[in-house]
């Protein structure tokens, strides 16, 4: 329980920094932290498929993918445009209203019953491993035509024509 | 089962035929493809249908028929393929084969029992659609046309999951038979009527009804000729299938929740698309929003009476299928010939070619809905399946927009008979596309006249 919530306070700690940072990129960077500690969250509640699925796709692949871009558009505060009220109007409202949203939730949370999980082995890569072969084996088959068709389309786009004469 | 194996090995092949430099096999090995998985289709059909691999799929009559009419309107465009992309590429082989992944997920998404394997179906259909759309990479319109799929496909994909996980979350499963048991019990959550929500939205953007249509004239204008007269048919088709199959199987015990809303978006869709229609100088995106028009009619199928639903979807979308397809057709080659997709380019087309002007004005009775075509029979049913209900304030709206729909399909026809020859440019009309209007206007002639082969077919 302990690790909980010193886990808990490392992610609330660097989600606030990513915000508050000035620099998009160590915002980013602090944005892959808090990832980080998702996945610790993940792993202490018996899920490791999402845990891995977390450390890979969303801390390798798309928070790089995002470092990439923000460093070959060399953002910094000089191009930085200038927000307009009517922005930060709009942007004081929507966080009001999340707010609100948040308090509701809340307030209809039920703490005296918690929820107990049937199984807490659900989450394993073994009884995941389990259902996808057996009850979801031919969604699982057909995906890989989604991904050849993903992979072709990609190549036949990014593949240069030959000149005609 | 063997039909999308079929579809799925065919597509491969090809693949390796591109490799090979085998550019004249492409056609002949797709059609015969084409037409083994229809074989494997049509054997089917008198065996019992049951729900195969842990209730995933189900081949009844309904998803064969539907498949069926996928496939063949697949075979006819890639007839009219042979000479349309020659000049453009010399990748003509991953062109084919995108077109027939997209077809397995087309068929996919008509003979889905889960919903998983709705959700891979749409998205092996949309990815591949996601590239042929923009697929003249120099071209600006076809990139503007790519991006806006793209994204918007992207998005309603978002409210789709979300509509399933709300369901799953409300019923714990999902398999189509065990969330219709879910369903009959009564006494359902907030969750699964938010759930149902997000569906609609989800499905009605891939569907392009109002008011989740903005994506479809832009698209449809700047994607190929070919790969638009794709979209709006075979796409729509097997969205207008998985529709149809989820609402009349699974939810009909809480229709008195989504009925007024189809009615509602069913009246809008026809008003909306009728009324662009009409001001469209563009032959090509006066079909894109008619398209967006029938997609109201079509929506009939699912607020009138249910017992003759499955047919009259099925004959109207025939029907519109095949009119759209000469329509397109007819396009390609003014197209080519006038470098315009304007009514002007149309001007005493008649005069030069009178065959192909009186395929066009066949197709285009089929789509205003005159009698001794197609079009009639399905506007008929369709009419008359909404009469046995009590929503005549829809058929009234329906009615105005049959005749205002009449108006402009009409206009192509003026501009080819009654318009002076402007320019002396002769059409070079190949004769794989004279096969195909003259087999697709007998087809509309001869359903228009004896309609009873397809009337109970389902």
């Amino acid at each position: 329980m302990s690790l909980f919530y010193v886990v808990a306070l490392l992610s609330t700690f660097f989600a606030l920094m990513t915000i508050f940072t000035k620099n998009p990129v160590h915002s980013v960077l602090y944005l892959v932290i808090t990832f980080f500690t998702f996945t610790v969250h993940y792993i202490l509640l018996n899920a490791q498929f999402l845990a891995v699925v977390n450390f890979i796709v969303y801390m390798g692949a798309i928070m790089v993918l995002f470092l990439f871009v923000l460093m070959l558009l060399n953002m910094n505060e000089d191009v930085e445009p200038m927000k307009s009220t009517l922005v930060k109007v709009m942007a004081v409202i929507a966080g009001c209203c999340l707010f609100v949203t948040v308090c509701g939730a809340l307030h209809l949370f039920d703490t005296q019953t918690p929820l107990i999980e049937k199984d807490p082995s659900i989450g394993l890569v073994k009884n995941l491993g389990q259902v996808l072969f057996k009850e979801f084996l031919l969604p699982f088959e057909l995906s890989s035509l989604l991904l050849l068709t993903a992979m072709v389309g990609a190549v036949l786009l990014a593949k240069k024509e030959p000149k005609r004469i | 089962m063997a039909a999308i194996i079929t579809l799925s090995l065919l597509a491969i092949l090809v693949l390796y035929l591109g490799l090979y430099k085998a550019q004249k096999f492409l056609l002949p090995v797709s059609l015969i493809g084409l037409a083994t998985a229809i074989g494997f289709l049509v054997r089917d059909w008198q065996l019992q249908a049951e729900p195969a691999y842990s209730g995933m799929i189900l081949f009844d009559h309904f998803a064969i028929a539907f498949a069926i009419l996928c496939i063949a309107v697949t075979a006819v465009l890639l007839l009219l393929i042979k000479g349309y992309f020659d000049d453009l590429s010399h990748h003509l082989a991953e062109y084919y084969s995108l077109l027939l992944f997209s077809l397995t997920g087309a068929i996919l998404v008509t003979a889905y029992h889960n919903f998983a394997l709705l959700f891979m179906g749409i998205e092996i259909m949309s990815v591949a659609l996601y590239i042929l759309v923009g697929i003249r990479k120099k071209d600006f319109a076809s990139n503007e046309a790519a991006l806006k799929y793209f994204i918007m496909g992207a998005f309603s994909t978002g409210f789709l999951l979300f509509g399933i996980t709300l369901i799953y979350g409300a019923s714990g499963s999902f398999d189509l038979a065990a969330i219709r048991d879910y369903v009959a019990l009564g006494q359902l959550p907030m969750m699964f009527y938010g759930g149902v929500l997000l569906l609609i939205v989800g499905l009605l953007f891939k569907v392009g009804a109002a008011p989740f249509h903005f994506w479809t004239a832009d698209v449809y204008e700047g994607a190929p000729i070919l790969i638009t007269a794709y979209m709006s048919t075979v796409v729509k088709i097997a969205s207008f299938a998985a529709l149809l199959r989820l609402f009349s199987y699974c939810f009909i015990p809480v229709s008195e929740f989504w009925t007024p809303l189809f009615l509602v978006i069913s009246g809008l869709t026809l008003v909306i698309g009728n009324l662009s229609a009409l001001v469209q100088v563009s032959f090509k995106r006066m079909l894109a929003y008619s398209s967006i028009s029938h997609a109201g009619y079509l929506l009939f199928a699912l607020v009138g009476s249910q017992d003759v639903a499955a047919n009259s979807l099925f004959m109207y979308v025939t029907a519109y299928a095949v009119a759209t397809v000469v329509a397109f057709g007819v396009l390609i080659i003014v197209k080519r010939t006038t470098g315009s997709d304007h009514f002007e380019a149309f001007n005493g087309l008649s005069k030069k070619n009178p065959l192909m002007s009186l395929l066009l004005t066949v197709a285009m009775l089929s789509l205003a809905g005159i009698p001794l075509t197609a079009g009639f029979i399905g506007k008929f049913m369709m009419f008359s399946s909404l009469m046995s209900g009590t929503h005549i304030a829809l058929l009234v709206v329906a009615i105005i927009n049959a005749a205002i729909g009449i108006c402009y399909y009409l206009r192509v026809v003026i501009a080819m008979y009654f318009k002076p020859v402007e320019n002396e440019q002769v059409f070079q009309v190949g004769i794989n596309y004279y096969l195909v209007f003259i087999i697709l206007g007998v087809v509309t002639l001869l359903l228009g006249i004896f309609p009873n082969s397809l009337l109970q077919l389902i």
